[in-house]
């Protein structure tokens, strides 16, 4: 899986370009399948991607498109997909989005992760014997009708609250 | 099919709330490139030269580059422009952030804004709609509160925002936009503008994706650039302490503005400086969109916390107005911040006043009772409340150093350091010749990004004489060779703000030159951008720049510097019995720009 080091990310989304460029050719946040959250008022940047969770919620899809590779990563097959949009739903951190009717969700790029390689500040880490090791169960309450960008704020919120404590007593005790 | 650039302009009127699309001239494009270059162009070509730049028929720029949000590092920035109503002549500011790519991404090279709303909106962008929206609740709201609102009634947390703060509101000539709550558009009051037109922020949603017409070409060209970032001597110092490491390198050079520039050294700059700021407050690195440098910080100080601050808001207010505590340095960062008003007009104005009440010209009941000393934050945190506000003699700083000198006279005006009405920004020009020269030959004002000739601090003489024919050139006390490198600086950054990229990698850690430009240009847009297509289209765009300022009303004669620089010799440190003679490197530059002799070009 891949692993983030909140206290690390800058924001400067450089993962994002990597995914969108290295898949696409092209850049726009759209087709990355990491996501980049920035909370201004807070000072946290966060960048969300599929942690190959324990639950696998995603896969609960009624044309049976999506399927767990060797590495434990979410592979979509475009053949069976119809674009329902359950995974989306389903995905209690935000990390699988649809756009132009196709789901984008890491795949660990088949197991050489491009987002990792320019994260130069050491936020991300990939970690290929981590397979299951997360449990995002308890993201999944209270999600219905949130946009994939409002579960990851939700998730993120939560996830920055350690940090901040840190900060402060850092620089305010 | 276009590549790099969107391809689309929008025209919003804000009077009828009419919205327009129009397809981007690429004749246009290949001539002005993008960002500040195609900006410019526009206001020249469509705005009435007398026209009141708060009127309802001023225009309001945004633009950014062919090659913003593409893979290229720190492909980040935006840019205002517009008649500036704090100089009268040229105004606009570039902010690096996520709002230039997100734009990008949303469709859109330039949108053009004119006319004023009824009642305050805002302006919302997506790929599928254009909105002009009631924004009356938010109307009051400080920057980050604004920024917060929008995104929680758009449910939207990744929206970005551009947004005035109160200052903008209240007309405040030196007001900012500001994006990601803390990225300025600082100069020449372009939120003041804003603020005239009733428009308290543009929201942006892009969904759309940024192509190129040759990946491949443009990937090997990015990673050589990324090579050399990454190799650069001064990456790792740049990584940790991003521009606030001038204040010591200012310093030992004996140019750091000290009291209003009565000092180049400040002896309490250790309390003060990048590396107190690292180690007290700062938390982690902060970055503009796809950069590997990030440079930027956060911080968190027992009052407040936020982005930044830059060293021009580091020295502004510490130095440059006596000030030795930090924690205020960083209060004043963050009230700036919310409030959206530039810090170096801002200072300076104060720092004006203190020096004109030690110097006897003034006194403490000329503004309003304030105990005006250098150092003595009290007085100065209460005077800028007062200037954000408009009250009491705020009212008369939050004109600009230029007009309220002007207002008090009696031999104050000699204290104002501005140029064209644009303050002076922070580095002492007696010290260092070719910035000197970039503040008195600037298009928007006193101001060095617009040469940004950080060559002439690199010791590199052996490059200066090959460059520009005299190893003086990278001497920075010497006056040799400098109107031949503020030349070359200009057009490179030019093209870095047409490209709307960043200066401190671009210009400041010497990664890009004209071939690569080109190169880059080529591979991402597919047009035939080549070195000396380039050169011609930057050459008339700074033409064009002058010829517009002087139908503004600049009279040439402006291009110098305040008497001190010229004529008071500074008394201690390294730059010690330094002057600078501006005049004679003027009409050297007029020389090399092809001009004539009162700075007027030929045709």
């Amino acid at each position: 899986m891949i692993s983030v080091d909140i206290s690390k990310c800058s924001g400067c989304k450089r993962c994002e370009a990597n995914c969108s460029f290295f898949r696409t050719g092209k850049t726009g946040r759209s087709l990355s399948r990491i996501k980049v959250m920035k909370v201004e008022e807070i000072g946290v940047d966060f960048p969300v991607v599929c942690q190959l969770c324990k639950e696998r919620f995603c896969t609960r899809c009624p044309n049976g498109a999506i399927q767990i590779g060797v590495l434990g990563q979410i592979i979509v097959s475009p053949t069976l997909c119809n674009a329902c949009g359950l995974c989306e739903r389903s995905c209690p951190i935000g990390a699988i989005e649809l756009y132009q009717e196709i789901p984008y969700v890491c795949d660990l790029c088949g197991g050489d992760p491009q987002c990792i390689k320019e994260c130069n500040l050491g936020a991300l880490l990939f970690e290929p014997e981590k397979q299951g090791a997360v449990t995002i169960k308890k993201w999944n309450k209270r999600n219905k009708g949130l946009s994939p960008d409002e579960k990851r704020l939700k998730f993120i919120l939560n996830q920055a609250t350690q940090l901040r404590k840190e900060w402060i007593l850092l620089r305010r005790t | 099919m276009i590549h790099g650039y969107a391809g689309k302009i929008l025209r919003v009127d804000l009077t009828t709330g009419m919205v327009k699309t129009e397809k981007l001239d690429l004749d246009l494009a290949l001539h002005t490139i993008g960002g500040r270059g195609m900006n410019s162009r526009r206001l020249y070509l469509e705005l009435k030269k007398d026209v009141d730049p708060l009127s309802p028929e001023s225009l309001l720029i945004l633009g950014v580059g062919p090659l913003t949000g593409t893979y290229l590092t720190a492909s980040a920035y935006f840019t205002f422009t517009a008649k500036s109503p704090l100089t009268g002549i040229l105004g606009d500011s570039s902010a690096g952030g996520h709002f230039g790519p997100e734009l990008k991404q949303a469709g859109y090279d330039q949108v053009i804004i004119t006319g004023r709303s009824e009642r305050p909106c805002y302006l919302l962008i997506t790929q599928e709609k254009i909105e002009v929206r009631d924004a009356s609740s938010l109307w009051g709201k400080d920057i980050w509160e604004t920024s917060s609102a929008i995104r929680k009634m758009l449910r939207d947390p990744s929206v970005q925002i551009s947004a005035i703060g109160p200052a903008g509101e209240h007309l405040v000539k030196y007001a900012t936009i500001a994006c990601n709550n803390s990225r300025m558009c600082g100069r020449t009051g372009m939120g003041c503008v804003m603020g005239s037109k009733n428009l308290k922020a543009i929201a942006v949603k892009g969904t759309g994706a940024v192509t190129l017409a040759d990946t491949l070409k443009f990937l090997d060209l990015c990673k050589e650039v990324d090579r050399k970032i990454i190799s650069h001597p001064e990456f790792e110092k740049r990584r940790n302490l991003g521009t606030t490491m001038l204040m010591t390198d200012l310093n030992r050079i004996g140019i750091l503005p000290t009291r209003h520039f009565q000092q180049g050294v400040f002896e309490h700059v250790d309390e003060v400086s990048g590396e107190t700021l690292a180690k007290r407050f700062k938390v982690k690195n902060k970055s503009c969109f796809n950069c590997n440098v990030h440079c930027s910080r956060y911080y968190i100080t027992q009052e407040v916390e936020g982005e930044g601050p830059e060293f021009e808001t580091l020295c502004s207010y510490s130095s440059r107005l006596g000030v030795s505590n930090l924690n205020f340095t960083l209060k004043m960062n963050a009230y700036l911040n919310r409030m959206g008003m530039d810090s170096v007009s801002s200072a300076e104005a104060i720092g004006w006043a203190i020096e004109c009440i030690e110097k006897g010209l003034l006194g403490k009941g000329d503004f309003d009772g304030l105990d005006l000393r250098w150092g003595n934050t009290k007085a100065i945190e209460k005077l800028l409340t007062m200037i954000t506000e408009r009250q009491g003699i705020g009212d008369a700083f939050a004109e600009g150093t230029r007009s309220l000198a002007q207002r008090f006279g009696k031999g104050t005006e000699e204290y104002a350091f501005h140029v064209k009405g644009l303050d002076m920004i922070c580095g002492d020009p007696r010290g260092i010749k070719a910035y000197g020269l970039t503040y008195a030959i600037a298009s928007r004002g006193g101001d060095h990004l617009r040469a940004e000739p950080f060559f002439e601090l690199t010791q590199r003489y052996e490059e200066a004489e090959k460059r520009f024919g005299t190893r003086e050139a990278a001497n920075r006390l010497s006056e040799k060779g400098k109107a031949a490198l503020v030349d070359y600086s200009e057009k490179l950054a030019l093209l870095i703000d047409c490209l709307t990229m960043c200066k401190n990698i671009g210009l400041c850690m010497d990664i890009l030159d004209f071939e690569t430009a080109s190169e880059l240009l080529i591979a991402g847009t597919g047009l035939q951008f080549t070195p000396e297509r380039i050169d011609r289209g930057l050459k008339d765009q700074i033409d064009t720049d002058r010829k517009m300022n002087i139908g503004f009303g600049m009279d040439p004669s402006w291009d110098t510097l305040p008497r001190r620089f010229i004529r008071e010799p500074l008394k201690e440190g390294p730059t010690r019995g330094c002057l600078i003679n501006i005049d004679k490197m003027v009409k050297e530059y007029y020389q090399i720009k092809g001009w004539n002799k009162k700075g007027v070009p030929k045709k």
